[in-house]
């Protein structure tokens, strides 16, 4: 019984560094929702990303799975190996958005990728999601 | 049967001759800073030159030469290389650090750099961090940078001769014992945290470089690679199970420190070492001595006449 | 057999020298056919190599070096003479060539008029590694380098006098273009055959190791003895760049076409990396044809077209095309053209026609040209504007 426990405790095969369905991500904003299931040591699960390869990269849109709800986020920081000069970071991290791409908290508390400047400017269009204010909740880039 | 025999002997003697004379030159033929770089160095100047004929530089310089430029020094693939290419990237990598100074620096030096960055706001970046990994050789060579930021962990690679970078600064010269740090990332965090606005650490004029022995604590498992294989000389005794031990004693390979050929594949004979390095060193040094004099002429604040 | 006819009927008639040795005569076939009562089917083998068709200029080309018996005195002499008459011998651009000066024995071609239709004469160049570049943006993207080794043009034949072995409708149009023979990398002549150096007397060259063909339009013709250097493209321009793939050897099905093989559980044996069923059944019945299959893998001609020149080293005689997939090992002939396709070549007339000529040129070129959107490293620091 014991070592059956015990075996489970952790993963035999080797972590696979891509962002997929069903991969942990960290909540990095001050979101309520997030936090708590932070707290609780129930960080979300990717149900679906927003792309074609279905690899999640910086800037990928993804819905996830948190503390039974469903919500969309914002991937801005990847464990994934890096281009040079693009940032590789210790965590898979994710900002909370609503559907009209509002984040759900006000403050972000890790540094953002710089490139994340430019993409969600590019990904913003006038009637559609404004990206954009994640931006501005952000405290540091790197 | 005594005809075989003294044969037999004679051939075993070749051998260890042989092999005395290879294992002279392996010890010059080290590249890379592992864990007996130091011992290597001792014994390259304890080392007289063998011949004065074919030198086309002076052994220290030599000795110098090949820790602070490794990447001078192609890759040793025989199926790739082209001598002729290898010189025009010489020729380019000198172009490149005419324009700015490429500074010597050695995994676990602690480095700033300033970059043009197309998406930050000023179009400036600056990333302060301790250089974890060197890589690659020539116009591809890079280093890896890594900082904790805001309690999380992050890292930047850079290429060397990237003509965006603007500058590069070293802030703490120093060595580490290992080839790699990439073991930073499962240690704990003070071990890799340094302040973005953090001042240079000078190093006095003409001293060596010192060789920080500092024993790193790691955190928890899971880890990211098996580091108790890996036989780690900056990180804190690890313990291995006795299953591990006994598979370490199966898949390990002794024999591979004796392999000639692998020593030969994998380096660059020291012969051609000297002729890479005697065509750029001269105007290398050159711009050392420049930059120790900007950096002299830095460091001495002319006094203000206080009225 | 069919080849040699059809060689016979077709070469000019001071092309070939008395003895001409091909590969695969024809008595050994014959022989085996008497021997036996009935002529047994040979079952088919894959060919070990792919099918070579050897060109007009073919001749044997090395030598067997055989023992002469000279004395050291004799062999110096004919140092001596090659000396005299080629010149001493040279590193051009690190391959061990000769340094050749050309004494153009016969006229000079007239020069043409370029016209949107005409074909000028290519490159044989030396693949000799990657190498990475960086744009005005500070993007990083690789280049191959190919080094451009003492081109000169062995021979002209004009379009009426030229018979290709495999032109299509070749009864129904007269021929549009004449060929081009372009020789690389001049060597001893004592390694080669009496032959082999006979096709280089005309032209007053020493023998080359490579030889390619080139089909040029009439007004694209360059007179033979013509060095051709990198020079012949600019930077900017586009070519399709010719050359054999690696030699992979018999390979499977997974790595030949990339098939997904079976799966590695599951009660798989012995098939994980098959590519199993290879045809229908009932009334398809047999396998289909051009079925992908394992076989040999590699070692054969294939064109990527379309590559840009990002920059020209004119000291060292290359060129940096863009990307890193040109076919072959480092170190291997490449051939360069100009592109064809219709949408990257350029309807004016090039910078060099029908050739560069340095004699010609009022300053010579600077040792580095780079692409308009390339940055040199020479070039400062890149800089970017502050946003508004």
């Amino acid at each position: 019984m014991f070592s059956n426990l015990a075996s489970r405790l952790f993963h035999t095969t080797s972590a696979s560094s891509q962002l997929i369905k069903l991969t942990r991500l960290r909540v990095v904003d001050n979101s309520e929702i997030g936090k708590q299931a932070m707290l609780e040591g129930k960080p979300p699960r990717i149900i679906h990303i927003y792309n074609k390869s279905g690899v999640g990269y910086i800037g990928n849109k993804v819905l996830v799975a948190i503390k039974g709800e469903k919500k969309k986020g914002v991937i801005v920081g990847c464990k994934k190996h890096q281009i040079p000069r693009a940032p590789k970071f210790d965590s898979n991290n994710v900002v909370l958005i609503d559907d009209s791409g509002t984040p759900l908290g006000n403050r972000i508390h890790v540094p953002i990728p710089l490139m994340l400047r430019t993409m969600l400017k590019e990904k913003t269009y006038k009637k559609g999601t404004d990206y954009t204010k994640l931006l501005a909740i952000a405290t540091r880039f790197v | 049967m005594s005809l075989t025999r003294t044969l037999r002997q004679g051939l075993w003697q070749n051998i260890v001759s042989a092999r005395k004379n290879v294992g002279d030159r392996n010890l010059t033929r080290m590249i890379s800073s592992s864990a007996s770089t130091k011992e290597a160095q001792k014994a390259e100047e304890k080392k007289q030159p063998e011949s004065s004929a074919t030198d086309l530089m002076p052994a220290p310089a030599l000795n110098r030469a090949r820790f602070v430029y490794p990447e001078f020094l192609p890759d040793p693939k025989m199926e790739w290389r082209n001598l002729i290419r290898e010189k025009l990237e010489r020729s380019d990598m000198m172009k490149r650090r005419r324009n700015i100074d490429i500074p010597e620096f050695y995994v676990g030096s602690v480095l700033a750099v300033t970059s043009s960055h197309v998406h930050a706001q000023r179009k400036v970046s600056r990333f302060v961090g301790i250089c974890i990994q060197r890589q690659g050789c020539g116009l591809r060579s890079r280093f890896v940078l890594r900082n904790i930021i805001d309690n999380l962990g992050c890292e930047i690679e850079y290429y060397m001769y990237d003509p965006t970078i603007q500058k590069i600064d070293v802030l703490k010269l120093e060595k580490r014992p290992d080839r790699e740090l990439l073991y930073l990332r499962d240690a704990l965090p003070e071990y890799s945290t340094f302040p973005l606005d953090m001042e240079p650490i000078p190093l006095p004029e003409g001293s060596p470089v010192p060789v920080n022995d500092i024993k790193v604590k790691m955190k928890g498992r899971p880890w990211t690679q098996k580091w108790e294989k890996k036989g780690l000389l900056g990180v804190e005794k690890l313990e291995i199970s006795q299953k591990n031990l006994i598979r370490m004693a199966r898949a390990a390979k002794p024999w591979e420190k004796h392999d000639l050929m692998l020593e030969y594949r994998k380096t660059i004979p020291e012969e051609e070492q000297k002729e890479i390095f005697s065509e750029v060193y001269s105007e290398l040094h050159q711009l050392e001595l420049t930059r120790r004099k900007m950096k002299r002429k830095r460091m001495f604040v002319k006094p203000v006449k206080s009225a | 057999m069919f080849c040699i006819r059809r060689l016979a009927s077709q070469v000019p008639n001071n092309f070939f020298f008395s003895r001409v040795s091909f590969i695969g005569t024809t008595q050994s076939l014959s022989s085996q056919q008497e021997g036996a009562a009935l002529p047994v089917k040979k079952r088919f083998q894959f060919p070990s190599t792919p099918k070579v068709r050897y060109p007009l200029w073919y001749l044997k080309q090395e030598r067997v070096k055989y023992n002469e018996r000279l004395t050291d005195e004799n062999k110096a002499f004919i140092k001596e003479i090659v000396h005299d008459k080629y010149g001493p011998p040279a590193i051009i651009s690190g391959i061990p060539s000769y340094q050749l000066n050309s004494p153009l024995k016969t006229e000079p071609l007239a020069r043409g008029e370029w016209s949107t239709a005409t074909r000028r004469c290519g490159l044989i160049a030396r693949k000799i590694g990657v190498y990475p570049m960086w744009d005005k943006k500070g993007n990083q993207f690789l280049t191959t380098l190919l080094q451009v080794v003492d081109n000169h043009v062995v021979k002209y034949i004009p379009p009426e006098e030229y018979k290709p072995i495999l032109r299509v409708n070749r009864y129904l149009r007269p021929n549009k273009y004449g060929c081009l023979i372009v020789g690389a990398e001049s060597m001893d002549p004592q390694n080669y055959t009496k032959q082999y150096t006979g096709l280089f007397n005309e032209a007053g060259l020493m023998p080359k190791r490579v030889l390619g063909r080139f089909h040029v339009s009439p007004e694209a013709a360059i007179q033979p003895g013509t060095p051709l250097y990198a020079t012949h493209y600019r930077p900017g321009d586009v070519v399709d760049v010719r050359a054999k793939t690696v030699d992979r050897g018999f390979q499977g099905v997974m790595k030949r076409w990339g098939f997904k093989g079976l799966r590695a559980t599951h009660g798989v044996t012995k098939s994980h990396r098959r590519g199993g069923c290879i045809g229908g059944g009932s009334k398809k019945a047999g396998v289909w044809k051009g079925k992908k299959m394992p076989g040999l893998m590699g070692n054969r001609m294939r064109i990527l077209k379309g590559l840009k020149i990002w920059r020209i080293n004119t000291k060292y005689t290359k060129i940096y095309v863009q990307g890193p997939a040109v076919p072959g090992e480092c170190n291997s002939i490449v051939y360069i053209y100009d592109t064809i396709l219709p949408l990257r070549k350029t309807y004016t007339k090039p910078a060099a026609f029908p050739t560069h000529y340095p004699e010609e040129d009022e300053q010579p070129f600077p040792e580095d040209l780079y692409d308009e959107e390339a940055h040199g490293l020479e070039s400062p620091t890149i800089f970017f504007e502050e946003e508004k």
